[in-house]
């Protein structure tokens, strides 16, 4: 099985804060298939995420992605970006762009430089940001602006955003907790259903165990910034599930959890 | 409860003292105030029917307030950008956007009125110093609503398109910039519209402008010239807010 990332013994505090975000987690993200993250709020799965994007600096441990190792301290080289995708919770799309600038948007890490900040696109730009656009069934709505559109409509163009990049790894951060039941199954089968059909991985993190359930091959509970459980779906006992989401305690509160 | 009413007569007694001090220290005296209305029917009438002659001073003072205005707008904006940075809270740290603000702060503070009289002293009678007066007094509200424009940039675009491996100039270009102009751009025109306003005053200090004509004219006794001239000004400012109300509409 080849792996699409691989964590070792890897550490995060994040700046002012006691305990750490990250606990020396360890994980292997196979290739070609959905890994959900699941666990509650302030289990680890944002972080986890923004250092597999390369967004975070000044964490411990060993981590690489599509077969290069990250630097703790720097940034990943810019040609390697567009391969790893990210789907923001909060969709993080420029509002009063139109919905084509903002698939293109995705574009920019593969163009060079200098076009990117002064040119305009390339003919194979606008396809490639076009072909995503109809993948994600909103080809109709290129011209709109962003603020104009509805959550799911939103959360739809990040993706195709996400698309237009051509991503290896795909990361959601919490990509349909922003929206009502309905909307969210929609999302998540679009999401997997691209990523098959292009051969691209995708990690999502969810706090939804029903929704991880339905669309993930592999499951990965966190809690407290550690791995709980690692387990293919079909694997996934309803034990599990309500130990992760089991009360913190009152001695894990005030911090006494490092020494168990 | 005793506190509160002791604080209201408190309140009460303190409005009425200041009250009977400006009369009792000011030139008002009741037979003057009733005297007065026949003389104001008369400084009225004067002003009536207003003389159209003046029709070529109106035009040419109008567009040296409409220059005055632009050239002081200019000169906000140059001294805005950099001021504007150098207050904000994301680009700079608190040991220099606090005292840069506070700067700003002192600089709304002073009248443009003074700011001009000052400037008309500095570099002599005409537009310029209405044009030095208008980009200084401007600066003070122009480079702190720059500043709060960059403030109000929401990170996770940018953090998108960092992740999509948009380079910095990029970014500042799709992810930035576009959530900056439409503020920038409502701000600007909005203090353009206070400058051609208060410029339409400055001449009465000798900076340059309408105001020049309106004070030589009361000041000789040109009621009905100054009438006309009155009347300019309150049409140009009518105007400006047309225009600016439809603008203001665009950029929503």
């Amino acid at each position: 099985m080849s792996a699409a990332a691989q964590i070792g013994d890897l550490s995060f505090v994040h700046q002012g804060a006691g305990l750490p975000a990250l606990d020396h987690v360890s994980l292997l993200v196979p290739a070609g298939e959905s890994t959900a993250l699941l666990g509650p709020s302030g289990a680890g799965k944002t972080t986890l995420l923004a250092v597999l994007d390369g967004r975070l600096r000044g964490w411990r441990g060993r981590v690489s992605v599509l077969g290069a190792p990250l630097h703790p301290d720097q940034a990943p080289p810019r040609g390697s970006r567009p391969d790893v995708g990210f789907v923001f919770q909060e969709f993080a799309l420029v509002e009063r762009a139109t919905v084509l600038r903002n698939v293109l948007n995705g574009r920019l890490g593969r163009m060079s430089p200098l076009r990117a900040a002064l040119g305009s696109p390339l003919p194979y730009d606008l396809e490639v940001a076009r072909a995503a656009l109809a993948d994600c069934g909103i080809a109709d709505l290129a011209e709109r602006r962003v603020d104009s559109l509805s959550g799911g409509q939103r959360q739809r163009v990040a993706i195709a955003r996400c698309l237009a990049q051509e991503p290896r790894l795909i990361l959601a951060d919490e990509p349909v907790s922003n929206l009502d039941p309905a909307r969210a199954a929609e999302i998540l089968t679009l999401l997997t259903g691209v990523a098959r059909a292009r051969g691209a991985t995708v990690l999502f993190s969810s706090h939804q165990p029903d929704l991880a359930r339905r669309f993930a091959d592999r499951i990965v509970g966190m809690r407290d910034g550690r791995i709980a459980f690692d387990v293919a779906v079909g694997d996934l006992s309803d034990v599990a599930i309500t130990d992760l989401y089991r009360e913190t305690t009152a001695l894990q509160v005030i911090g006494l959890r490092a020494v168990t | 409860m005793r506190s509160r009413g002791f604080g209201s007569f408190a309140a009460g007694a303190l409005v009425a003292g200041a009250v009977l001090w400006s009369f009792a220290t000011t030139d008002v005296e009741l037979s003057r105030l009733l005297s007065a209305g026949p003389r104001i029917a008369d400084f009225l009438g004067r002003m009536v029917p207003p003389d159209p002659t003046v029709m070529n001073e109106i035009v040419k003072g109008s567009a040296e307030t409409l220059r005055i205005a632009i050239l002081g707008s200019l000169g906000a904006v140059l001294l805005s950008v950099p001021l504007g940075i150098l207050a904000s809270e994301t680009m700079v740290s608190p040991a220099l956007y606090r005292p840069v603000r506070t700067l700003l702060a002192f600089i709304r503070a002073i009248p443009l009125i003074l700011v001009a009289m000052l400037m008309v002293g500095a570099v002599g009678l005409g537009p310029l110093p209405g044009i030095i007066a208008v980009a200084f007094h401007a600066t003070g509200m122009l480079a702190k609503f720059y500043a709060e424009a960059i403030d109000g940039v929401s990170r996770a675009p940018i953090a998108a398109l960092e992740s999509a491996g948009a380079g910095s100039l990029a970014q500042l270009r799709y992810a930035i910039w576009p959530q900056m102009a439409p503020v920038v751009a409502r701000d600007t025109i909005f203090r353009f519209e206070l400058n051609l306003r208060e410029s339409l005053i400055l001449g009465i200090v000798g900076a340059g402008g309408i105001g020049f004509y309106i004070q030589t004219y009361v000041r000789s006794f040109q009621y009905d010239k100054a009438a006309s001239v009155t009347l300019a000004v309150i049409a140009m400012v009518i105007a400006i807010e047309a225009i600016n109300v439809a603008l203001r509409r665009r950029f929503a």
